[in-house]
């Protein structure tokens, strides 16, 4: 876990508090100082499971520490959040793969549901995309801009 | 007792409901108000009927339900606008269809009744959603009031539920659904199976939608609203032209299937925080989920938590609730 932290004293404890009373098992903590008042600290720990971590994550949260990054062993850890959506229009003739692809440079489709009554009408694809929380209104975005695109109705899911 | 005259602009289904409402209520209004209530012109597009003792309203509704309203004793060639300046009144009841590009009617008749130091009553949407800061400035000036509940969401008190009950809330949302024609169409969409414009021609057929739906399928009616709701109860400033609209017309029978199947219904949803109107997956046990031409809003608050308000965006007594409820308002005040 990368954290920012302010450059006075008792910050560390108020840190390692969290993560210690969460089970947390503190293998390594290095910190570099960086511009004006600020502390970038690297702390590495063991956690038993991904509810307790965010717990962790939570608390600090609530102190108003800034966390800039959390990985996992080695990848890069996002709080996962589901959206559903229809696209309706001529899905499938306008390289459905490539609409797939392109959502899934900030997702991830894990379920795709089409209904194309025959080929010269519209069809209809029901999309469930696995999003990092934080890029909600990027990807929101995104699939507008390919819906403007390629003449597609949105119907998205109430946030 | 206090005597209140009223001027009625327009005698369509809201004026005609609120006369309705009137007669059946009056006495009611004067034993728990201690308020009379007259109506000393009702103004139709060729002329007026004036009386500034009191017109008879039961003669009136007989002759307008018959389309026979010049046939009326107190009836007179002078227009809304010259009624407006010459009649003495405390309060303009402006009631007529509003048109989104200008506003008018009912904005000449608005500023021209502030102008004259009376207060309006309106549920006319467009001359809201085009100038809501400016009509807002010009009552102030004037001392006098501008109330609209009837604008948004029918018989549903929003507006004066927030204004009179959750003063110190803070909103952080609002959205539902703002358009009982649209929701009909879905509902039958959902229910039936149906095409959209077969849902149409049924909504048309019993009165529901007018035969040019565009202003309720294309969401405009919603936009409208939404841009009413934004900026009387979270102060946002913003004109129709800020919104993204975005009808249900393209809603397909198999997209309202394929939603079915997962576990949504489809509904057109005004969402103030986005400035945004849209078709939106709605889950079947959400509380939005309301068929018919149910109206529903939701308020995300701060310290009230969520409200939700369900009833009837419009018909032909309904939206007088929320009309008696301001004029009563402004009376006691």
């Amino acid at each position: 876990m990368i954290l920012q932290l302010k450059d006075v004293p008792g910050m560390l404890i108020r840190v390692l508090e969290p993560i210690s009373s969460y089970g947390g098992n503190i293998i390594s903590v290095t910190h570099s100082r960086g511009e004006k008042d600020s502390v970038s600290v690297h702390i590495s720990f063991q956690i038993r499971d991904q509810s307790s971590l965010n717990l962790i994550k939570k608390a600090l949260q609530k102190q108003k520490m800034h966390i800039s990054e959390i990985r996992v062993e080695g990848k890069k850890y996002y709080t996962k959040k589901s959206l559903s959506f229809i696209l309706v229009g001529h899905v499938i003739d306008t390289d459905i793969q490539d609409t797939i692809d392109r959502i899934n440079t900030l997702g991830m489709v894990s379920d795709i549901d089409v209904v194309m009554p025959s080929p010269e009408q519209k069809s209809s694809v029901m999309m469930n995309v696995d999003i990092d929380e934080r890029v909600n209104s990027d990807f929101v975005e995104l699939v507008e801009k390919i819906c403007r695109e390629k003449k597609f109705l949105l119907i998205r899911s109430l946030d | 007792m206090k005597t209140a005259k009223l001027i009625i602009i327009g005698f369509g289904v809201i004026g005609k409901g609120f006369v309705r409402v009137l007669i059946m209520k009056h006495n009611e209004i004067l034993k728990n108000h201690d308020i009379d209530l007259k109506v000393v012109a009702i103004c139709e597009i060729d002329g007026s009927l004036v009386n500034e003792k009191g017109i008879d309203l039961e003669s009136a509704l007989k002759l307008a339900e018959k389309e026979e309203l010049k046939k009326h004793n107190d009836w007179r060639s002078i227009k809304g606008l010259e009624v407006i300046e010459e009649i003495d009144a405390d309060i303009v009841l402006e009631l007529t269809p509003g048109n989104i590009k200008s506003g008018e009617p009912g904005l000449s008749h608005i500023i021209c009744a502030l102008k004259n130091g009376r207060h309006v009553v309106t549920s006319n949407k467009a001359p809201l959603a085009l100038r809501f800061s400016q009509l807002h400035k010009l009552a102030e000036k004037r001392g006098v009031k501008l109330r609209y509940e009837a604008s948004v969401g029918g018989a549903i008190p929003i507006i004066n539920l927030y204004r009179n009950n959750m003063q110190i809330n803070k909103i952080h949302s609002i959205y539902g659904i703002l358009n009982g024609t649209s929701n009909f169409i879905l509902t039958k969409m959902f229910e039936e199976d149906l095409a959209l414009d077969i849902a149409l021609k049924e909504a048309q057929e019993i009165g529901i939608a007018e035969k040019d739906p565009s202003y309720d399928i294309n969401g405009i009616d919603t936009g409208v609203k939404l841009v009413i709701l934004a900026n009387s109860l979270m102060d946002k400033k913003i004109s129709f032209r800020d919104v993204k609209i975005t009808g249900i017309k393209e809603v397909t029978p198999e997209s309202v299937e394929l939603a079915k199947n997962h576990g949504f219904v489809i509904k057109l949803i005004g969402d103030v925080n986005k400035l945004e109107v849209s078709p939106r997956l709605v889950p079947l046990d959400h509380p939005l989920n309301v068929s018919g031409t149910l109206n529903a809003i939701m308020l995300d608050t701060d310290i009230a938590g969520s409200i939700i308000l369900v009833g009837h965006g419009a018909g032909k007594i309904e939206t007088a609730s929320s009309l008696f409820s301001d004029v009563l308002d402004i009376l006691r005040s």
